[in-house]
């Protein structure tokens, strides 16, 4: 009995080690990309921070310089942290409220809901430079469509994309455009709301605003945590209008920390110093994304009181 | 009593179909919003810009000029820049979706050590933003490998699993396909290979279209890298090209929006073909994480 248990186990054994090979085997992509791809890369980033690097001559390691340089001296750096997060900030909650909204409405009893369903996520499939292109024109200051709404209700016309106060705003309007995906994960969340709950706070006469506020929304907490965490990373790491139509400008108010690092790094060389404000950038990422998962066990609920 | 109970029914009923009506009013105001913007490109690229200057505008061009669309290539060479964009696009997206295939079921179905911290390590990388390791990538293609004005930089990352999210997401679904099917067909006699490609790779067809269609999407949107890594006319991509069509004309907003609507038209066109899983797909990214 002893023996036979003592042999199976020995195959079990050798069959699992013949598992892990294949699982190795099978993990090499995995492996290549964390190691060659993510992590020495983020190694990188950290390493070259601490030198001045011009490109052409070798790299001069010269400590903290470019970070104390980063927060004492650079003026575009401290603004490119305030215009990224403002608009992060705009964009999400915009993005959030737009698309849960449009979602609780897809979610009544209405025709043809997978048609409008597709009508609003038909933005998210267009190539983003296309978009802000398209976009620049309807910001346009005098022919614009924008501006043409505008005086029709007799108000003046406004510079969006030329002032430096709206330019962020219009930019973040565009996002909110483009979240047709968040509708679509929203809804797909209100539709797994146990219907049951909805009628049984109706028998206790619970009017509408009352169950979407203790049923629908506790219900969507997973979803809108995954939703908030997805846009705040996307939205984070704008680049393309600046690139493709504001070139941070008009003054920085458009100098996203993507766009600042691209032109450090691409146009002028600096990469030591661009670097640095990769790093940064990461960490302020790490810190967002730190806050919402610590404060997430707090305000989200799970079914089954897990 | 029965009849007071009825009226209730009713009313509720009717309390019901009112709100069912005000939502779908609402509904198709918004759908003409999201819509409108794109229309109102469309329409300018038809218009002769003694048109589009017109006070009040016109919302309808008064007759379509198709020619702004061939003097629009004339300059800017969308099909050059179609098929470059593609032979980044297509590459990427079978080698991502195939690695991210083979790694997602080595995490969900075979036991090895290490697999936690492997697999913590996938977790962890996902929500590192690929802005922030550019430019040490960038060193390493250019300088370390000499590939400088090359599509590879943008096309072999994917095959490294198609990125953690995406391994993720394949790894999610086998967990749900049962594993009896596995056991059976290695009762018999299937190895690990063959239960993967005959049994896990059927069951998951939905989720591999997806994560398609997300790297799709996302090298579709990725100006800066191209940008970035490529400096010749020769591989110029939709994105590029549209940008410096802007550039080079600034004011001439007509054909601008003619070129900004040939960008837009392959996307349109894979999106009403495949709208299913478009759809359905970006609903399972919500649901399984």
């Amino acid at each position: 009995m002893s023996i036979l248990f003592k042999k199976s186990k020995r195959r079990r054994s050798r069959m699992s080690i013949k598992e892990e090979r294949t699982a190795y085997l099978y993990l090499i992509p995995a492996f290549m990309g964390l190691t060659f791809i993510t992590y020495l890369p983020l190694l990188g980033v950290f390493g070259i921070s601490f030198f001045e690097w011009k490109g052409i001559s070798a790299p001069r390691f010269n400590g903290l310089d470019n970070y104390i340089k980063l927060f004492t001296r650079d003026h575009f750096f401290i603004d490119s942290i305030k215009v990224t997060v403002y608009f992060s900030l705009i964009a999400v909650l915009g993005s959030m409220i737009y698309s849960l909204f449009i979602a609780m409405l897809l979610n009544r009893k209405i025709p043809a809901r997978g048609f409008f369903r597709a009508i609003f996520y038909v933005p998210y499939v267009l190539p983003a430079t296309a978009v802000y292109i398209g976009w620049s024109w309807l910001y346009e200051t005098n022919f614009g469509l924008f501006n043409y709404l505008l005086t029709k209700i007799g108000l003046n016309r406004v510079q969006f994309l030329a002032s430096s106060k709206l330019v962020v705003p219009s930019l973040a309007v565009i996002s909110v455009w483009l979240s047709g995906n968040l509708i679509v994960i929203f809804l797909a969340g209100l539709q797994n709301v146990p219907r049951i709950y909805h009628e049984a706070a109706e028998i206790d006469g619970a009017n509408s605003w009352q169950r979407f506020r203790h049923i629908t929304i506790p219900c969507m907490t997973p979803i809108i945590f995954y939703n908030l965490l997805m846009s705040l990373v996307t939205n984070m790491q704008i680049v393309v209008p600046a690139l493709s139509i504001t070139n941070g400008g008009p003054g920085n108010a458009s100098m996203f920390m993507t766009y600042l690092m691209y032109r450090y790094a691409f146009l002028s060389n600096q990469i030591g110093y661009a670097c640095a404000i990769s790093f940064i950038f990461f960490l302020i990422i790490a810190i967002f994304t730190g806050i919402l998962f610590a404060t997430s066990k707090a305000w989200i609920f799970y079914e089954g009181g897990d | 009593m029965k009849h007071k109970e009825k009226n209730l029914f009713k009313s509720r009923k009717r309390k019901e179909m009112a709100v069912s009506l005000i939502s779908l009013i609402i509904i198709i105001i918004m759908a003409f919003a999201v819509l409108f913007p794109i229309w109102w490109i469309f329409r300018t690229s038809l218009m002769s810009n003694a048109e589009i200057y017109k006070y009040p505008p016109l919302f309808f061009p008064s007759k379509f000029r198709i020619s702004n669309y061939t003097k629009t290539l004339e300059e800017f060479d969308f099909w050059k820049y179609f098929f470059n964009t593609m032979t980044i696009i297509v590459p990427s997206v079978i080698g991502g979706t195939l690695t991210a295939t083979i790694c997602g079921y080595a995490f969900a179905r075979l036991r090895f050590r290490g697999k936690k911290f492997i697999f913590s390590l996938c977790v962890g990388s996902m929500l590192l933003p690929t802005m922030v390791t550019l430019i040490p990538l960038y060193i390493m293609w250019t300088k370390g490998l000499g590939l400088v004005d090359s599509y590879l930089p943008m096309i072999l990352p994917y095959f490294t699993g198609g990125g953690a999210f995406n391994i993720f997401l394949i790894r999610q679904f086998i967990m749900t396909v049962p594993r009896e099917l596995d056991e059976a067909a290695t009762i018999d006699g299937a190895g690990r290979f063959r239960i993967l490609t005959n049994i896990i790779v059927p069951a998951i067809k939905p989720a591999m279209i997806v994560v398609a269609l997300l790297i799709f999407i996302g090298l579709w949107n990725d100006l800066l890298q191209q940008t970035v890594y490529i400096n010749s006319e020769a591989k110029t991509t939709i994105a590029i090209g549209l940008t410096n069509f802007r550039g080079a004309l600034k004011a001439d907003w007509s054909l601008t929006m003619a070129a900004t609507c040939m960008s837009f038209a392959p996307g349109v066109i894979f999106y009403l073909i495949g709208q299913k899983y478009f759809v359905e797909g970006i609903v399972m990214t919500g649901m399984k994480n």
